[in-house]
């Protein structure tokens, strides 16, 4: 049994094309950021580590 | 198409292999073939339908025992919700139409998340309902598959991008191509139209300009590879045509009414007078659905309103359906439908058949009609003869809220400044006599101050 109806749509042959292109480098982009965001997480954990470490030096 | 024992089949649905509407006896139903089995059990089963039938974002509906139209392929029979009054893209304001869009994008991110995707992405499937839009086509889910592009980006640009970019960068009046081009503006028409600096916007860039050159040069060209998207560059996609569509705006200045109602001819008094006496003749009329013909921003709708009926508001600036529409979301007026409209050319039936889109005329008549400040635009800017003017509103409404305007209103005044008059027959009596032919006068007012006279008027 068929169960999935064939597309009614015609995309278009440049529309599909160019969706791909957009959309993949809105993945990269969106990817990248996420990478950034997750070194400036670990850079700006380890500094504010650091930062705690020097004040509770500072109370001692 | 008439079939026999009273069920019509909807000449709106025929192009989706999915199902069809039909109507049995008034009531809207519609057949949901065996080849959408899948989808629709997904749709169901996965709580996406309750989310967004929950979030106002979906038509609701009932599974029904009504037997289906074509039992031959037919897998279930649903009675939707009904729309109170259907509206076309090319009725809507920028911002209706730009909400529209925002619909379709959010219901496509909703869907992803329980496994669908929509396979269509037209701007007819959208509908004003309780002052906001909806998706009122329950077939318009697909299973979504890893990898799988979005077949309806194309028809998302054209229905709703384009005209958008083209109103809000060239002539809000560019809307109207939606009237010409049924399946969305053509992109290299709009990319041709759009200014140049519309190229330095990434978004527009993308999706219209690029998107347009993409089309042309792999027209007729099958695509050789199967083009895969991860469904994070789909949402990706999906989110940034959000953001596109969010950044165009239109303010809806410098109008040809804007401040129309400052310097009407009623001082307050005599405006209070004209509102209480729309609203007084509206609640003796009881109506259900009211037309406002030349509503500007819906002063006298709001009065019409506060008798619960469902105000289709109508006017042929693009500005003041504008305004009207955004006061109707900032109140949240439920029963107001702003809409664009112009008597002198009103919406025709068009499409296959010229029967896909409904005409003005086969939306009516409603229960009554206000004509305020109206007649005097339709007699003298368009040279409509008075009884003309009466047989067309005989056509929309049983009852009449009508306003006549004397030639010595200065709003008549000004509109004949720059033209010799010719319109003699333009008088009290004149306008009596042509109403007299179609309509029975049941009360004649004048609110107050000024040589304008309000006529409740029920038809022959």
């Amino acid at each position: 049994m068929h169960l999935i109806p064939i597309p009614y749509l015609d995309p278009g042959s440049g529309s599909l094309i160019l969706q791909v292109l957009i959309a993949t480098l809105l993945g990269i982009g969106l990817a990248v950021r996420a990478s950034w965001k997750r070194i400036k997480g670990y850079f700006g954990r380890k500094k504010s580590t650091q930062e705690e470490e020097d004040a509770d030096q500072q109370r001692n | 198409m008439q079939t026999s024992n009273g069920i019509d089949r909807l000449p709106a649905s025929f192009r989706d292999p999915a199902g069809f509407l039909f109507l049995k006896n008034g009531v809207l139903y519609r057949q949901i073939n065996r080849a959408y089995h899948q989808q629709y059990t997904r749709l169901l089963d996965s709580g996406l339908y309750r989310e967004l039938v929950g979030a106002g974002l979906l038509v609701r509906h009932e599974e029904s025992d009504q037997p289906p139209l074509e039992a031959e392929v037919a897998f279930k029979v649903i009675r939707p919700d009904r729309v109170p009054f259907v509206s076309y893209p090319y009725e809507w304001s920028f911002g209706q139409l730009k909400d529209a869009a925002l619909v379709t994008l959010a219901i496509q991110k909703q869907a992803m998340k329980f496994g669908m995707i929509l396979k269509d992405a037209s701007a007819y499937n959208i509908q004003f309902s309780q002052g906001k839009p909806v998706l009122i086509d329950t077939l318009s889910f697909d299973l979504y598959e890893e990898g799988k592009p979005w077949d309806a980006y194309r028809q998302f640009c054209q229905h709703f991008l384009a005209p958008l970019a083209l109103m809000a960068y060239r002539d809000v009046r560019l809307g109207q191509l939606s009237r010409v081009y049924l399946d969305g503006i053509p992109l290299d028409l709009t990319a041709e139209l759009l200014p140049l600096l519309t190229r330095g916007n990434l978004g527009l860039l993308t999706h219209i300009h690029i998107h347009a050159a993409a089309q042309k040069r792999y027209a007729g060209k099958p695509v050789k590879r199967a083009l895969r998207i991860t469904s994070t560059a789909l949402k990706g996609l999906v989110e940034n045509l959000e953001k596109v569509i969010s950044d165009l705006t239109w303010q809806p200045l410098g109008t040809e009414w804007g401040d129309y109602y400052d310097c009407t001819n009623y001082s307050d008094h005599s405006l209070e007078n004209k509102k209480a006496l729309v609203r007084k003749w509206t609640d003796n009329v009881r109506p259900d659905l009211v037309f406002d013909l030349g509503a500007n921003t819906g002063m006298f709708s709001r009065e019409s309103a506060t008798s619960g009926a469902l105000i289709i508001s109508m006017d042929l600036d693009p500005a003041a359906v504008e305004q009207n529409y955004q006061a109707v979301k900032r109140k949240k007026e439920f029963n107001i439908l702003p809409l664009l409209l112009d008597l002198t050319n009103p919406t025709p039936q068009l499409g296959w058949n010229l029967s896909e889109r409904d005409s003005f005329h086969h939306r009516g008549p409603a229960d009554l009609t206000l004509a305020l400040a109206l007649v005097h635009h339709l007699a003298i800017s368009n040279n409509i003869p008075l009884p003309y003017f009466a047989e067309f509103l005989a056509g929309q409404c049983r009852w009449l809220i009508v306003e006549f305007v004397p030639k010595t209103d200065s709003q008549v005044q000004k509109l004949l400044a720059s033209r010799k008059d010719i319109f003699s027959s333009y008088s009290q009596e004149g306008f009596e006599s042509a109403f007299a032919g179609f309509f029975e006068t049941i009360q004649a007012e004048r609110p107050g101050d000024s040589d304008r006279t309000l006529y409740f008027m029920k038809r022959r």
